[in-house]
């Protein structure tokens, strides 16, 4: 693995902005949709995440992306496949503990990522989730337990699209004349 | 704030729905009741939130004018916090946390995502009564939703911008795919209110309104025939 402060461009004792900002250029730099989704940049780009993260919490989505482990703390470089504990945190419903055994690894596997899915998904992390279920899937994309994993967590996303399309296309919005927005004062009755 | 006064409005206006100050006779005027204070209070809200707004941008950006417009606003807030003290220091302190984890540029968007959700569950859970819960929830999740959706729409402008958005290192191709979680979780959350006045237009807004902005985007992005994020 490649060390994080290198791949960011700053030093061991850079502050946390500096790092922020170091990244976002990186980001602005490599991101794949400011480069037409090639494949040199979507790489560059996961190694970048994967050091910043590395930099910053040395968690993988974290829901408590303060402190944590450090980058040696986390070097390991054996395969971690303990999942005992995990997995009994995860029959209680203790999902923050699941999650805080699995901050410390730093070797990733499918079996890993699977995990954290779910351990993130109990604590209600819907995006963390999804993410990682998908990291299982693409890793082990043959493992029926992964697959049904990731199902579960789309499938409300899936039947809220269906319920979407029985009301007709955004075309009809005109109707009603109701324009969403946060801060929009008043406004229902005045379009 | 439009959205919030017709949910309240259409669970404190149903029938069975007692007020304080209801009079039988006169059905009439329990509905002008609450909907006085449902509109006063959304008006409230919208204050609190125009504000911090107000301040946000003026600590960001050092722009005079808002410093202008907070101090025009800060007689109003004023007079709005003594009101509603505790939800008002819940508000700052919700407020205070997000632009601390921007400023650190945490990545996990669920983090940032819920401390948003937090203040549109607190501005919806309106009265302490058997409501009051479930309205939290709901609103929680939407503002959750709202806070992604804007992180969506921003998302190339940030990046570019190089400015904190907490999307940037997760896959585009996920982005729909959360958008619909999160808005099955709140309608899943509306599913419990006991919603009847107004129903199609409530549910039109949670279906297709919180789109609109997400569609436009991506009829300017074919427009430009560059695919991108959307």
């Amino acid at each position: 693995m490649k060390d994080p402060y290198k791949v960011l461009g700053v030093s061991r004792d850079a502050s946390d902005e500096e790092i922020s900002r170091a990244y976002r250029k990186l980001a602005k730099k490599y991101h794949p949709d400011l480069n037409n989704g090639d494949e040199y940049s979507t790489k560059k780009m996961g190694e970048i995440n994967a050091a910043y993260d590395e930099v910053k919490n040395g968690t993988a989505g974290s829901s408590y992306g303060y402190g944590g482990s450090s980058y040696y703390g986390s070097s390991s470089s054996s395969e971690f496949n303990n999942f005992s504990a995990v997995k009994q945190y995860i029959a209680m419903g203790r999902y923050a503990e699941a999650i805080n055994i699995l901050s410390g690894v730093s070797n990733r596997s499918a079996e890993w990522y699977y995990y954290s899915a779910i351990a993130h998904a109990g604590i209600g992390n819907r995006i963390t989730a999804l993410g990682h279920a998908q990291k299982a899937v693409e890793m082990d994309p043959y493992n029926q337990e992964y697959q049904r994993i990731l199902n579960t967590l789309q499938g409300g996303g899936r039947s809220y699209q269906q319920q979407r399309s029985t009301f007709g296309d955004i075309g009809n919005i005109g109707t009603y004349c109701v324009r969403f927005a946060l801060l929009n004062l008043f406004c229902l009755w005045c379009c | 704030m439009a959205f919030l006064i017709l949910v309240l409005s259409s669970i404190y206006n149903n029938e069975k729905t007692e007020g304080e100050e209801r009079c039988v006779a006169h059905p009439i005027k329990a509905h002008k009741y609450w909907q006085n204070k449902i509109t006063e209070y959304a008006a409230d809200m919208n204050i609190v939130l125009a504000y911090y707004n107000f301040l946000d941008d003026w600590e960001d950006d050092s722009k005079i004018i808002s410093y202008g417009e907070a101090k025009f606003f800060e007689n109003d807030y004023n007079k709005v916090e003594k009101k509603y003290p505790k939800k008002c220091s819940y508000i700052k302190n919700q407020l205070d946390e997000l632009s601390n984890i921007e400023r650190r540029g945490v990545m996990n968007p669920d983090i940032p995502g819920k401390i948003f959700g937090n203040i549109l569950g607190e501005v919806f859970s309106y009265n302490k009564d058997e409501y009051e819960e479930d309205l939290r929830a709901f609103g929680n999740s939407l503002g959750e939703f709202i806070y992604i959706m804007d992180a969506v729409l921003d998302f190339k402008k940030d990046l570019k911008k190089e400015r904190y958005n907490p999307l940037v290192g997760t896959p585009t191709k996920n982005f729909k795919d959360i958008l619909n979680i999160l808005m099955h979780e709140t309608v899943e959350n509306y599913k419990k209110l006991p919603i009847e006045q107004d129903k199609d237009i409530i549910e039109n807004v949670l279906y297709l309104g919180v789109w609109t902005q997400f569609e436009i985007a991506k009829m300017k992005n074919k427009e430009k025939n560059n695919e991108g994020s959307l």
